[in-house]
C-alpha cells in the first residue's frame, strides 16, 4: 500500500469526502483545546506576550516534514504526488501581507475563525461571515486583477529544488530552526510575557530530561539521519518482487489486447497514457492516435505519476515488455503493454482480414464492426469479400498517425484526467 | 416500439417518481419530531407525580411547540398535494390497508391529544396566559381533577405518539418501487430518530430557559433579540441529564437500526445492494456519513456522554446538531429513495 491513498485509487471521491471530515473534526478540536478559538490568545503572539501559535504551526511543520521524509524514504510514500500550490511571488506577498493585517486586526487566520465561529463565539461569526464576502468580492474582481495574480509564476517549487540543497539537510535545518524558535519563543514569553517557562521546558536551567527535550532530541536525531539520507524522492534505482511480476507475467494481466485499445482510444477514455517507446524517427512515421514519444533509450519516470495508468507498445513487444519491467521496477503499478505491438495493431485493428464467406453469421457481425474500427484509424480491410472500398493487395503502407476522414469525434489526446486536489 | 420500451427512449415508459422536493422531507422530520414530544410529555403523565410533573416545564412547552411544529408539517404536506381542493375526501374514508389513511386519521387525532396534554399544565408553565384566558385554569383542574383521565391522555399520547412515529417511516417502506424505502426497519429507525430529536429539542429549550450567567454566550445574543421569551429558571439538574441520556439511547438505537437497514438491504437482492450502495460509496455517501452519523449522531453522542460525566457544561451543540442530522436523516433518505431504482439492476 502506498501513499497518498487517494491519488493511487484506493477510495473515490465520497470516501475522501468522509475522511476530510473525519480529519476535519480532528483538527477542529486540538485547534480549540490549544487555544486558537480565542483572539486575544492569537492577537498575543504579534506582541510577543503568547507565542503558542507559532509554537504550534512550527511543531506542526517539523512533524510533518520528519514524517513526510521518513514515510518517503522507506517507500511508504510517494512525495511527487503530494499536492503542492504554485508560488507566484509577487500576488502571493501581497496576498500574505492582506492576511497578516487581518490577523492582526481581527485576532483570526481563516481556520481559527472557524474554530472560534463554531466554539459561538459572535467575533468569530463576524470573521467567518467576512471571510466569505471576501471570497465573493475577490471573485468578481478577479478579471481585473487576473494579470497581477499570475504574475511572476515560479511553478510548484520547493525549498530544496529553490536552493539547491539536498532534501534532508534541509529537513535538517528545518528541524535546528524550529528549535531555535521554540527557545527564542520561550525567552520572548519571558522578557515580554513575563510568562514563566513552565516546568520542563527547554529553557529551565537543568540538565533533567523531560518529555520536551526528548522530543527535541528525537527531532534533531531524525533530521540529522535525514541530512546524511538523501533525498526520498524517486530515484533512478528500482526494486521488483519477481514472484510477483513472474504471475503478472504468465497470466498476461498485463496485457492489452489491440482491439481493446482501439476501443478505448474510440471511447475516449482519458485515463490512461500510451507510450511509444521506438525511436522519434519511427514516431514521426506513424504512431497510434493520442501516443507519446519516450524512446526507450532515454526513459524515465519523469513522464507520469505513479498512479497513472500507461500503456507502452513498441513494433513487436519486446522494447515494451524491457520498459513495463522497468517502470514496474521503479514502483509504477498501472503499466500495461500492447500484446503484439504495432504489428498486431496493424494486424487487428488497420487491416484486418476479412473471413472466409462461409462463415457463421455471428464472425460476419464482429467483422463489421472491426471494418468500422479500422475505417476509423485510417485503415483499410484485407481480403477477397472486403467491403467496397480500395482493396490494397499487398502490405498496405501505413496512413498518416491521424486519419483525415475521420469522424465527427477526434481522437483524443491521452491527457490524464487529474483528479481534484487541493491544499 | 422496441426502441421505445427496451432502451428507454421514450421517458414516460418509467413512471416518473423523483417528484418529492423539500416538503416531504420537512413534514416527515417535524412529524417524527412531534412524535418524539408526544411520546416524552405523555410517559411524564403516566409515570410521574402531580407534583414532580409541575416542575417539568419543558414538558409543557414541549406539547405546546409540538402543535406548532405538528401544524407547519402539515402545511408542508398539504403544498406537496398534486389536487389541494381534495383533501376532504381522505376524511371520507377509512382504508386499513393504506398509509396515507392511516397517517391522515392519526394526524387529525394527534391535535385534540397534544392539546388535552399541554393543557394539563399550562397553567402553572405559562401563569401570564393562564391570567390572561381563565377557562384555560378551568380545563387544567377538570383534566388533573380526575387521575384516570390523566392516564387516559398519557396513553393516548404514548401510542398515537408511536403510531405517527412509526407511520413515517411506513409512509416510504410500502413503496416497492423504491428499493432503498422497502424495509421494514424504516419505521422503528424514524420513531427512533424522532424521539432523539424531540429528546433534543427539550434538552435545547431546558438550556436556552436557564439563567442568564449559565446560558452560553451564543444564547444569549439569540435571545436578547427575541426579547423576554421565557422567564429565566435554573438548569433543572433532574430532567436535564435524564433528556441527555434518553437521547443517547435513542441516538445508539438509532445508529444500531440505521446499521440494521444496510445489512438488510446488503443481503438482499442486487437491486436492494445497489439501494444500500448509494449510500455506502455512492453519491450519497459523503453527506449520509458526515451529516447524519458524524454531526448527526456520533459527535452529539460524544458531547451528551461528557455532559452526563460532568466533563463540559450542558450547552446547546448537541440540541442543535441531533435536530440537524434529524433532518438530514430523512432528505437523503428521501432523496436517495427516489435515486434507488428497480431498472438499474437491469442496465
Amino acid at each position: 500500500m502506498m501513499a497518498p491513498f487517494f491519488k493511487y485509487g484506493l477510495f473515490g471521491d465520497e470516501f475522501s469526502l468522509i475522511v476530510a471530515f473525519v480529519t476535519g473534526v480532528g483538527m477542529g478540536f486540538f485547534l480549540e483545546r490549544a487555544g486558537f478559538g480565542n483572539a486575544r490568545l492569537l492577537a498575543a503572539q504579534f506582541y510577543f506576550r503568547d507565542l503558542r501559535v507559532l509554537k504550534v504551526m512550527f511543531t506542526a511543520i517539523v512533524t510533518a516534514m520528519v514524517g513526510l521524509y521518513v514515510l518517503g524514504g522507506f517507500g511508504l510514500m510517494d512525495l511527487s504526488l503530494i499536492y503542492l500550490t504554485p508560488t507566484f511571488l509577487a500576488p502571493q506577498i501581497v496576498g500574505g501581507i492582506i492576511l497578516g493585517i487581518g490577523f492582526i486586526i481581527g485576532g483570526y487566520c481563516p481556520g481559527t475563525s472557524c474554530v472560534s465561529a463554531v466554539t459561538g463565539r459572535i467575533d468569530g461569526m463576524v470573521y467567518v461571515a467576512g471571510m466569505i464576502g471576501g471570497l465573493l468580492g475577490f471573485a468578481e474582481v478577479y478579471p481585473s486583477i487576473e494579470r497581477f495574480a499570475r504574475s511572476t509564476g515560479m511553478g510548484k517549487i520547493t525549498l530544496p529544488q529553490l536552493f539547491d540543497v539536498p532534501y534532508g539537510l534541509l529537513v535538517f535545518a528545518v528541524v535546528l530552526m524550529a528549535l531555535g524558535a521554540f527557545v527564542a519563543a520561550e525567552w520572548a514569553e519571558k522578557k515580554l510575557g513575563g510568562k514563566v517557562p513552565a516546568a520542563g521546558s527547554l529553557l529551565e536551567p537543568t540538565l533533567r530530561v523531560t518529555p520536551v527535550r526528548a522530543f527535541a532530541v528525537s527531532l534533531v536525531a531524525l533530521g540529522a539521519f535525514a541530512a546524511i539520507g538523501g533525498s526520498p524522492y524517486r530515484s533512478p534505482v528500482g526494486k521488483v518482487d519477481v514472484r510477483e511480476l513472474a504471475l503478472e507475467a504468465g497470466t498476461k494481466t498485463d496485457h492489452v489486447s489491440a482491439p481493446d485499445l482501439a476501443d478505448w482510444i474510440i471511447e475516449g477514455r482519458n485515463d490512461f497514457i500510451l507510450v511509444d517507446v521506438r525511436e522519434a524517427k519511427d514516431f514521426a512515421e506513424y504512431h497510434i492516435p493520442g501516443a507519446i514519444n519516450v524512446p526507450l533509450a532515454s526513459l524515465s519516470g519523469d513522464f507520469a505519476d505513479r498512479n497513472e495508468r500507461i500503456v507502452f507498445y513498441s513494433d513487436g513487444g519486446i522494447h515494451a515488455a524491457q520498459a513495463w519491467l522497468l517502470l514496474r521496477s521503479l514502483g509504477y503499478r498501472g503499466v500495461y503493454l500492447l500484446f503484439g505491438g504495432l504489428e498486431e495493431w496493424k494486424d487487428s485493428v488497420l487491416f484486418p482480414t476479412a473471413p472466409a464467406a462461409a462463415a457463421s453469421a455471428s464472425e460476419q457481425i464482429a467483422f463489421a464492426k472491426r471494418a468500422a474500427v479500422s475505417k476509423y484509424f485510417g485503415g483499410a480491410v484485407q481480403g477477397a469479400s472486403a467491403s467496397p472500398g480500395p482493396a490494397v493487395p499487398t502490405a498496405p503502407k501505413l496512413t498518416p498517425a491521424v486519419p483525415t476522414d475521420a469522424p465527427a469525434s477526434p481522437p483524443p489526446a491521452a491527457a490524464k484526467k487529474k483528479k481534484k486536489e487541493g491544499c | 416500439m422496441i426502441e421505445s420500451t427496451i432502451h428507454r427512449h421514450n421517458a414516460g415508459i418509467d413512471p416518473a417518481m423523483h417528484l418529492w422536493g423539500w416538503e416531504i422531507p420537512t413534514y416527515l422530520f417535524l412529524g417524527g419530531l412531534v412524535a418524539g414530544l408526544m411520546i416524552i410529555a405523555g410517559v411524564r403523565l403516566v409515570a410521574m407525580r402531580p407534583r414532580e410533573r409541575q416542575a417539568l416545564v419543558c414538558c409543557t412547552i414541549g406539547p405546546l411547540v409540538g402543535l406548532a411544529l405538528l401544524s407547519l408539517g402539515m402545511l408542508a404536506l398539504f403544498l406537496d398535494l398534486e389536487h389541494k381542493s381534495h383533501v376532504w375526501r381522505l376524511y371520507l374514508t377509512f382504508r386499513p390497508t393504506s398509509p396515507m389513511s392511516w397517517g391522515s386519521w392519526i394526524l387529525l387525532l394527534v391535535y385534540p391529544a397534544l392539546a388535552a396534554n399541554a393543557i394539563a399544565h399550562l397553567p402553572e408553565a405559562i401563569p401570564a396566559l393562564a391570567k390572561r384566558i381563565p377557562v384555560l385554569v378551568t380545563w387544567s383542574d377538570f383534566i388533573l381533577g380526575r387521575s384516570r383521565l390523566v392516564l387516559a391522555i398519557g396513553f393516548v399520547n404514548i401510542v398515537l405518539g408511536i403510531s405517527l412515529g412509526i407511520y413515517t417511516g411506513i409512509l416510504l417502506s410500502t413503496m416497492g418501487a423504491r428499493p432503498l424505502w422497502s424495509s421494514a426497519v424504516l419505521g422503528p429507525l424514524f420513531l427512533f430518530s424522532g424521539l432523539s430529536t424531540a429528546a433534543a429539542l427539550l434538552h435545547g429549550i431546558l438550556v436556552l430557559t436557564q439563567p442568564a450567567g449559565e446560558r452560553p454566550g451564543f444564547a444569549d445574543f439569540l435571545l436578547s433579540a427575541l426579547a423576554r421569551l421565557s422567564e429565566s429558571r435554573p438548569l433543572d439538574h433532574k430532567v436535564a441529564p435524564t433528556l441527555a441520556a434518553a437521547d443517547n439511547s435513542f441516538l445508539t438505537i438509532e445508529l444500531a437500526l440505521l446499521g440494521l437497514l444496510l445489512v438488510g438491504h446488503l443481503t438482499s437482492t442486487q437491486v436492494h445492494r445497489q439501494a444500500a450502495a448509494l449510500l455506502l460509496t455512492g453519491p450519497y455517501a459523503a453527506v449520509f456519513w458526515v451529516f447524519v452519523v458524524g454531526l448527526g449522531i456520533l459527535v452529539p453522542l460524544t458531547l451528551q456522554t461528557l455532559e452526563l460525566g460532568h466533563r463540559i457544561r450542558h450547552t446547546l451543540a448537541p440540541a442543535l446538531l441531533v435536530l440537524g442530522g434529524g433532518f438530514a436523516l430523512r432528505v437523503i433518505l428521501v432523496a436517495a429513495g427516489q435515486a434507488s431504482h428497480w431498472a438499474s439492476a437491469a442496465n
